[in-house]
């Protein structure tokens, strides 16, 4: 059951074709998953539908039909053939990696600390994202931090709370500068969290710092 | 000006026939708003003329995969133009790195696809109330409250010129942005069975 959703303005920046690319990789992750988020974000295609429709027109070059036409008289661009599938680091049984991730590169699994590890999630369109995943053994807590900038998360397993709420599969988070929390995890699994930060995690202690500096999130 | 069945039939002429004169109607009238939206939205006129031109070639190759069950036609072709944009905006940020042109705007929306295709059959059905829904609450919110909906398509830039002409701090259009979505979808919320 999820209980963490993005918000309507996320969703309408997504609908409205205005997030980032990290961004929108992991709100594309608890979309895929979420029936009610779907809803929204057709709803909000809608309204764009209805704003476009009601935008006053403007003058179109006189010779745009005829070059459209010419256009489409060119044959089309060729279809490429599927990639394989990309290499993928391994899950836990019963874990499946979002779509949204299809074209990423995701590295292999990196030691962070005890019973914690992280990967590195390299969009090809925007190789500048700060797109990540995280990986928690169960009664683990990752180091107490704020952000920079946004930190969006999706929960592909496991659980934790993060003394603001518990967060399940499925669920979505988003933090700004003004949280300052440490997920905690729950017992009964370990946790896997696909997220993107808009600048950088800020740790509190001088080692979940080093380790933080050391793996550039 | 066509009613909405006929919208429909003209798309299903393009598909079905290649009819020309049927694309020149849908052009006619979409080409001309896709253009504002795009110079609304920031993009200047001369690139939003090429995107405009660049979104009714994808009307006609994908004519056959336009679902009047799925969405509107306006919606549609929002949708085309949005994506396309998105991928022009990568084009042009990585103009000098190895990414290869036209890589497709489909391949790059990953979030529209991902939401289209994960859509149960009974998701897809109901576009007709939604979109009926949804035109009925903007013309039941106030019309200063669309406009600022309206910013909510449009990129930062255009939210700072605004705050500028409106001599607002930028946060207070980001919060009334919030307002005017947050009424949007409880009128919204009220409509559903």
């Amino acid at each position: 059951m999820i209980a963490h959703h993005p918000s309507d303005e996320l969703l309408l920046g997504a609908a409205a074709g205005a997030l980032d690319a990290g961004a929108a990789i992991v709100l594309g992750a608890h979309v895929e998953g979420c029936a009610h988020c779907r809803a929204t974000l057709r709803q909000f295609e809608a309204v764009g539908g209805a704003m476009l429709e009601s935008t006053e027109p403007v003058l179109m070059a006189p010779d745009a039909l005829a070059k459209t036409l010419a256009a489409i008289d060119a044959p089309p661009p060729p279809v490429r053939p599927t990639a394989p599938p990309l290499p993928r680091p391994e899950l836990p049984p019963g874990v499946t990696w979002p779509r949204s991730l299809a074209v990423c590169d995701v590295s292999r699994w990196h030691w962070m600390g005890p019973g914690m590890r992280w990967s590195r999630v390299t969009l090809p369109h925007a190789p500048d994202a700060n797109v990540f995943l995280l990986r928690i053994g169960a009664g683990k807590a990752l180091a107490t931090h704020t952000h920079s900038g946004l930190e969006l998360t999706h929960v592909m397993c496991g659980s934790f709370h993060d003394g603001r709420s518990r967060f399940g599969a499925g669920d979505f988070d988003a933090a700004d500068g003004d949280v300052r929390h440490q997920p905690v995890l729950e017992a009964g699994g370990e946790c896997i969290c696909l997220a993107t930060v808009q600048g950088r995690l800020v740790f509190d202690g001088a080692i979940a710092r080093w380790i933080g500096a050391r793996v550039g999130i | 000006m066509p009613t909405g069945d006929e919208w429909v039939e003209l798309v299903r002429s393009v598909a079905v026939a290649g009819d020309r004169s049927a694309f020149a109607v849908l052009f006619k009238h979409f080409a001309p708003r896709v253009k504002a939206h795009l110079m609304r939205a920031g993009v200047d006129p001369e690139l939003a003329e090429d995107l405009a031109q660049e979104t009714m070639v994808n009307v006609w190759r994908k004519a056959a995969s336009f679902d009047a069950a799925r969405a509107q036609l306006s919606t549609w072709i929002f949708t085309i133009a949005r994506n396309l944009r998105i991928d022009q905006l990568r084009r042009q940020r990585d103009a000098n790195a190895a990414h290869e042109a036209n890589e497709g705007a489909d391949n790059v929306d990953l979030l529209a696809q991902v939401a289209h295709d994960a859509a149960r059959p009974d998701e897809q059905l109901d576009a007709a109330r939604r979109e009926g829904a949804v035109r009925e609450a903007l013309r039941q919110l106030a019309p200063e409250q669309v406009q600022i909906l309206r910013l909510a398509f449009y990129d930062e830039q255009s939210h700072a010129r605004i705050a500028s002409d409106l001599n607002v701090p930028l946060g207070t259009v980001k919060s009334r942005i919030r307002l005017a979505v947050g009424h949007l979808r409880r009128l919204l919320q009220g409509m559903e069975p």
